[in-house]
């Protein structure tokens, strides 16, 4: 077996894998992302610098690792990104768009400001730029955004089709997600198609802050690509192959900076001119010179932003403080507002498992500098108090993993009551929506006259939402307002509440009432009626 | 369509009850009309409360008191029986209709003769992960199963706007196609606290058939529930009052452990949707005319609330 097969099998059956962990169900997905998850470079580094876990440490390592022994092979074989780029090139040269790669010089002063430039975003505390561009981060987006609701419009047809035959099954719904990140989405998707089609792996080697980070691992990696110039017939077969462009037969010179480790080009020599070998230490220093331009231009960008990071203005324009006035509820786990948009990356892995569909990616709700990250959105729905998926399957400690117990008492927000367009409050009419679906009793009814009225025990309440979903009124008598920290609720206390559940002498436990029944009095054969 | 199947179950009602009559001694008397034209057939009691048992057996007990299923589905019939599968509990919390007792009412409308039996509720916050969740969490999926129910999951497509006559407050109503187009509906409430109205019992089970519950909530909700069954009273009502959540209704705790439960061990049975109601509320340990609803739709002559004037059969095991 060929290394290229090896790579076509593995990155095929990871991508698989990351589109299952999107569009999967529930269960699949929490598995998938305990595998694949710690094996992406952004969320092992996000989550190893906020939350570091083991896992995720091992998973940065062993990325650093395999990139300083055999250069970039974790574009070729790891990256989903990468992988979907590799099937539209193999589709556009079957279509005659591409027929052959070139080599093209490299854009260093483009690349290293972007990585630079993302350093710098992230000291300041804003994600932004590396959700936009990180590989992770987009294949997230494109399959949360287009490829579930595709997915699940499709089995809803397919089950409304099937109920004449009195065969139901449950239909399924798909996340909100708002125009303007839609744009955003497909904007990125289209570049990538564009590129992928045109100018094989340019995005890697332009754009991607990661392809760039471990480019300048892959310069000095152990095993190198070395083109033999005594024995090279120019034949540019390795050229015609090379996704990178990163082949230059004409100089004998292969840029490790940007080969993404497809093995391609072994395959293609006929003359084995090529080699896959143990680093020569002559080769290496030459080949600098037009990387250290580029290098020393990022630095200087780097230098110039980190100055401009101290400028309290732009800090308050970036912060997610001044987003607004009222700002967006973030999900159970983030803490607070401040420490969520600061290591979320908006992969929308959230969004696409989240059962309720309440989370919502936002455009800017969070300010500048927390684009695309996920609210809470009731308006749309509600969080569901037995469920705490999204901080399970969170890659990058945005969401810690809370327990269920954990979460069932996380006051993300607070419900307000507003008495003066409440129907019960104006028209004396029972209503009582949002006592109906409150998890943890945080409304309880005053009985005036035979008319319920609502009155919120804040105490209580977790900001779930559901009472704002289920409010009928236009706007809303009842509204969740966040909690900028997170707090910790009460504990409803049951037992308090009227009688009937005795505690049992001996400890804490409760008596089931079914038993309590039987064993004290024998059964009432008496109606009361 | 309501009126007619009525009419066509008195029919067949009347029919064998009558015909020996007819042929024997109502001929001689001379006034067959009379016969045809009476409220109820002779022997069928208003209103059955069974007590002490379990959820299979009052239930058993409690339609053979009634004349039979056979009283309510004609060979050949499609059926929908519709629990209460509001909110994702457990059956012990008592907020959903006890499992057993579904699985039970199946069996013996398929006994009856019945072509296919469906049961559906439209859960409180209908998204795709809870719905599921209440109808596993139930009991309520795997027991109709296993007496070959058709379960059906609630979409957005399947409703009908319907005019409610004489409605005061809900006048329009979009109603699930299944209850539209069934010959036979029985409602299988539970009888539990709720918050908001006091009680649900059997009226307010019928929110589950409409979209438009919000309408209720915003524009009263006792009101509206009454009004509703102005445009169809289900063919049978079951009361399942086996497992009774005395406080935090309508969703009860999550946990089993924290539900303030009262094993009333009772079921009760009426075709009167206000009398079963009412009957319901006073084994709750409330009074029928303190119900906002039961009181509005006993004065819009629904039913009967008031319990003396009906003929009540009640048996205790």
């Amino acid at each position: 077996m060929t290394l290229i097969k090896i790579r076509k099998i593995m990155s095929g059956i990871i991508l698989i894998l990351f589109i299952l962990l999107f569009v999967g169900p529930e269960k699949l997905s929490v598995g998938l992302s305990d595998i694949l998850l710690p094996f992406q470079f952004v969320p092992a580094l996000v989550q190893t610098i906020t939350q570091p876990e083991a896992l995720f440490i091992a998973g940065l390592i062993f990325i650093v690792l395999i990139t300083l022994i055999f250069g970039r092979v974790y574009c070729s074989f790891l990256c989903p990104l990468g992988t979907l780029q590799d099937l539209l090139i193999a589709g556009s040269r079957r279509l005659g768009l591409q027929p052959k790669h070139s080599f093209s010089k490299p854009h260093n002063s483009l690349r290293y400001t972007l990585l630079a430039l993302t350093f710098v975003a992230i000291l300041i505390g804003s994600l932004s730029l590396v959700s936009l561009i990180d590989p992770y981060s987009l294949t997230g987006r494109i399959s949360a955004h287009f490829l579930q609701p595709l997915i699940i419009q499709t089995y809803n047809l397919g089950i409304m089709a099937l109920k004449p035959f009195d065969l139901y099954w449950y239909p399924k719904q798909t996340a909100f997600v708002p125009l303007s990140v839609l744009a955003v989405t497909a904007g990125f998707f289209l570049l990538i198609l564009y590129l992928a089609a045109t100018r094989g792996r340019l995005y890697c080697n332009t754009v991607c802050p990661v392809g760039t980070f471990l480019g300048l691992l892959s310069r000095v990696s152990i095993f190198q690509f070395t083109l033999n110039q005594k024995a090279c017939s120019e034949c540019v077969r390795c050229e015609n192959v090379c996704k990178a462009g990163c082949i230059d037969p004409q100089n004998a010179s292969i840029d490790m900076s940007r080969c993404i480790g497809c093995f391609n080009c072994l395959n293609a020599c006929s003359q084995s001119t090529i080699s896959y070998q143990r680093r020569q230490r002559q080769t290496n220093i030459d080949n600098w010179s037009p990387a250290r331009r580029g290098f020393i231009i990022g630095g200087v960008a780097a230098f110039a932003a980190g100055l401009l990071a101290f400028n309290a203005n732009i800090r308050a324009f970036l912060g997610a403080n001044s987003a607004r006035a009222n700002p967006p509820v973030t999900p159970p786990g983030s803490l607070n507002t401040t420490r969520f948009t600061q290591t979320c990356t908006a992969c929308s892995l959230c969004v696409s498992v989240c059962p309720t569909q309440v989370l919502t990616p936002t455009f800017m709700d969070f300010g500048v500098s927390g684009l695309l990250q996920p609210k809470m959105n009731y308006e749309k729905s509600f969080c569901d108090y037995e469920c705490n998926v999204c901080c399970k399957v969170c890659p990058t400690g945005a969401l810690m993993p809370l327990s269920l117990d954990e979460k069932k008492l996380t006051q993300i927000g607070e419900a307000e009551l507003l008495k003066d367009i409440c129907v019960v409050f104006v028209d004396h009419n029972n209503c009582g929506a949002c006592g109906e679906v409150c998890p943890t009793h945080a409304i309880r009814f005053v009985d005036k006259e035979n008319i319920l009225y609502p009155e919120i025990d804040k105490q209580y309440c977790i900001g779930c939402g559901a009472c704002q979903l289920a409010c009928p009124t236009v706007p809303r008598s009842i509204v969740v307002h966040t909690n900028a920290v997170h707090k910790k609720a009460e504990k409803y206390p049951y037992n308090l509440a009227p009688p009937r559940v005795t505690p049992r002498p001996s400890g804490g436990q409760v008596i089931t009432p079914e038993k309590a029944v039987e064993q004290k009095k024998p059964p009432n054969k008496d109606f009361p009626f | 369509m309501a009126d007619t199947r009525k009419f066509n179950r008195r029919e067949v009602i009347s029919k064998g009850l009558s015909l020996g009559l007819i042929a024997g001694g109502a001929v001689i008397l001379g006034k067959p009309d009379f016969l045809l034209a009476k409220e109820k057939p002779v022997g069928i009691p208003d209103l059955v409360a069974v007590k002490n048992g379990e959820p299979d057996g009052m239930f058993k007990k409690a339609i053979e008191l009634m004349g039979g299923m056979e009283q309510f589905i004609k060979k050949g019939q499609t059926v929908v029986v519709k629990p209460n599968i509001g909110f994702p509990r457990v059956p012990e919390v008592g907020a959903t209709t006890n499992p057993l007792l579904i699985k039970t009412i199946i069996e013996s409308c398929y006994t009856a003769g019945a072509k296919r039996v469906y049961v559906f509720d439209n859960v409180v916050t209908p998204t795709s992960g809870n719905a599921k969740n209440c109808y596993k969490l139930s009991g309520i999926e795997d027991a109709a199963k296993a007496a070959r129910g058709i379960i059906v999951p609630v979409d957005d497509f399947s409703y009908r706007e319907v005019t409610i006559p004489g409605g005061k407050k809900l006048k329009t109503a979009d109603v699930h196609s299944l209850i539209l187009d069934c010959d036979v509906f029985i409602n299988a409430p539970v009888l539990k606290h709720h918050s908001s109205a006091h009680l649900s019992i059997a009226m307010k089970n019928l929110m589950g058939i409409v979209k438009n519950r919000m309408e209720y909530h915003l524009t009263g909700l006792d009101q509206c529930i009454a009004d509703f069954c102005l445009y169809r009273k289900p063919d049978l009502n079951i009361v399942d009052a086996y497992r009774v959540l005395m406080s935090q209704g309508p969703a009860g705790p999550s946990n089993p452990q924290s539900a303030n439960i009262q094993m009333k061990k009772t079921l009760l049975m009426s075709k009167d949707i206000v009398a079963v109601d009412a009957a319901a509320a006073r084994i709750f340990g409330k009074e029928p005319e303190d119900i906002g609803y039961i009181k509005i739709a006993h004065t819009q002559k629904t039913g009967n609330m008031n319990l003396k004037e009906l003929k009540i059969v009640t048996y205790a095991m």
